[in-house]
């Protein structure tokens, strides 16, 4: 697999509101070789999902450059898919229509596209709700909406801004499970915003620190565990123990000064 | 969402469902029969009863009037004209509102024009409308037109302004083009708002209505209010306004039927 590779180089984002300038992003530079899992932790503010939002095209960069697979990025595009925190799925479509979406806009013919949209309704476990809308899907089922909407239309990167945040603890580590499931099937890159060491940790390959505010990439930590070992011997190992501190003695770093203002 | 559904609430568990509904229409019927309860006893007693006849004179003036049929081509066309007004309303309202909330050029253009209609009421706009189109059909349509835009762009435009972020970027990022977004996202995502606004321009037409056919036609339910007024026939000018205001409250709760039972995704 040679496609998906993320270059970000000498990334800045300033927003421009009201008169008011906010640096976002300062002189940050990345390299995330395809089908890699890199998750990203930092303080709150720190400017996570305007980094994720650059990168899917949503956001203009004020200098600096992103490329996937060295082609300088213009605008959202179908070789990156996003999935938000708040599901962001279409309330007017079904279950169905939702994840027919992207190879609807492909062009894809109804029949083609109704049997992968199945293939990936199914693999989420969500067969047998494919007539139903939204609002009639708990947290954990849009979110799995969400996943398959995304993974459907075949972006070879996927972009996640705290995509389980607003589950709880079971859920949440099933999701985490099933994705990582689909990481391996599916040879994606993907890019893992968190605000959870224990996920970041869990789930990727390395993780990047932010600074604090205005950020940038502050270290990263290669996150090297044998992932065909169940979860639980997975977290209870020492060496996964050493490495989630370091990731996280860094990120308190980032975050102590706040805390005593 | 109507205030039908949260009335009583609470009561669901402890009371059988044949009940409930007892309950309900009973509930919603008991400021009616005050009112015709109260009208009864003024009608003759504290107000002459050649100006307000008794509830069951009117009532059988309606009655006539149905049996007959002599309400009923003035009927057909004043419905014919809060139709019309109301759908054109709805088709402009929602292409101002949603084209006001995503393009500067267009509010710029359009907000004055919508600032300086607000505060006018509609009625005062008839004797205008009568010089540019007569009396008659045109006249009334515009005038329930103009009285029904504003809940429509005011729903749509503010519903518009809010559509989630996150809704269009999703859609961008599937590979839909930017000038298809207002059509295949704003809109959808505005729906509900404006089925909230055509909900809210139902009466508003039929005030419209009547004030401008009061004024400017020669046929019409309006119209047949003042005839019957100028003759002193006050039972059967009555009795063609409790037509109207039933024919008003019966389409709003048709509409409102119509849209629990034809979209189930709001
Ligand atoms: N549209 C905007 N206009 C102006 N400033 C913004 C805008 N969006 C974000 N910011 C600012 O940019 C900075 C980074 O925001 P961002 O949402 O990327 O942070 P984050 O790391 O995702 O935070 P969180 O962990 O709370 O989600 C913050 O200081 C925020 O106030
Ligand atoms: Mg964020």
């Amino acid at each position: 697999m040679v496609e998906g590779h993320v270059t970000i180089s000498n990334l800045e984002k300033v927003y421009e509101s009201g008169g008011e300038r906010t640096k976002a992003i300062d002189d940050l530079s990345l390299e995330v070789p395809s089908g890699e899992f890199l998750s990203v932790v930092g303080p709150s503010g720190c400017g996570k999902s305007t980094l994720l939002y650059l990168i899917a095209g949503f956001l203009d960069e004020s200098a600096g450059t992103i490329a996937v697979d060295d082609v300088p990025i213009d605008g959202p595009g179908t070789d990156r898919g996003v999935v938000f925190q708040d599901y962001a799925l279409f309330p007017w479509r079904t279950v169905m229509g939702n994840v027919t979406y992207g190879l609807e806009q492909k062009g894809v013919d109804k029949k083609e596209r109704q049997d992968t949209a199945q293939k990936f309704i199914n693999m989420m476990d969500l067969d047998g709700f494919e007539d139903k809308y939204p609002k009639e899907l708990s947290g954990g089922m849009k979110q799995r909406v969400a996943l398959a909407r995304t993974l459907a239309y075949d972006p070879k990167i996927l972009l996640m801004d705290e995509p389980f945040g607003a589950l709880d603890q079971p859920l949440r580590e099933a999701l985490q499970d099933h994705l990582l499931d689909i990481w391996r099937d599916l040879e994606k890159t993907v890019i893992f915003i968190t605000h959870d060491v224990e996920e970041a940790v869990y789930l990727s390959e390395r993780v990047m620190i932010m600074t604090r505010h205005p950020g940038t990439k502050k270290t990263a930590v290669e996150i090297d565990v044998d992932r065909t070992q169940p979860r639980e011997d997975i977290i209870m190992s020492d060496e996964y123990t050493a490495m989630k501190n370091d990731v996280w003695q860094s990120l308190r770093e980032e975050t102590k000064p706040q805390a005593q203002l | 969402m109507s205030y039908a559904d949260f009335r009583l609430d609470g009561l669901e568990e402890s009371v059988p469902e044949p009940v409930q509904r007892i309950a309900w229409f009973v509930f919603e019927w008991i400021p009616l029969a005050i009112l015709v309860g109260v009208w009864e006893l003024m009608s003759g007693t504290v107000v002459p009863s050649v100006v307000l006849p008794s509830p069951f004179e009117v009532g059988a003036a309606v009655w006539e009037l149905l049996v007959t049929g002599d309400v009923l081509p003035h009927l057909q066309i004043s419905l014919y004209r809060v139709g019309v007004g109301l759908a054109l309303s709805i088709v402009v309202g929602v292409l101002l509102g949603v084209g006001m909330a995503r393009s500067q050029p267009v509010e710029n253009v359009f907000e004055v024009f919508l600032a300086l209609i607000y505060p006018i009421p509609k009625a005062a706009l008839v004797p205008l409308a009568i010089l540019w189109l007569g009396v008659g059909t045109e006249t009334a349509i515009l005038i329930v037109f103009l009285a029904c835009l504003l809940p429509i762009v005011l729903n749509s435009y503010n519903a518009a302004q809010d559509v989630d972020q996150n809704l269009i970027w999703s859609a961008q990022m599937m590979g839909m083009p930017s000038w298809k977004i207002p059509l295949k996202v704003v809109i959808p995502a505005t729906f509900p708002s404006i089925l909230t606004g055509i909900r809210q321009a139902i009466p508003i037409a039929f005030i419209a209505l009547v004030s401008a056919e009061l004024i400017a036609s020669n046929e019409g339910v309006g119209f047949e209010i003042l005839r019957y007024g100028e003759v002193g026939a006050y039972t059967l000018m009555f009795a063609v306004l409790v037509i109207i205001s039933a024919a008003a409250f019966f389409a709003v709760r048709g509409y409102e039927w119509a849209e629990r039972r034809l979209i189930r995704w709001t």
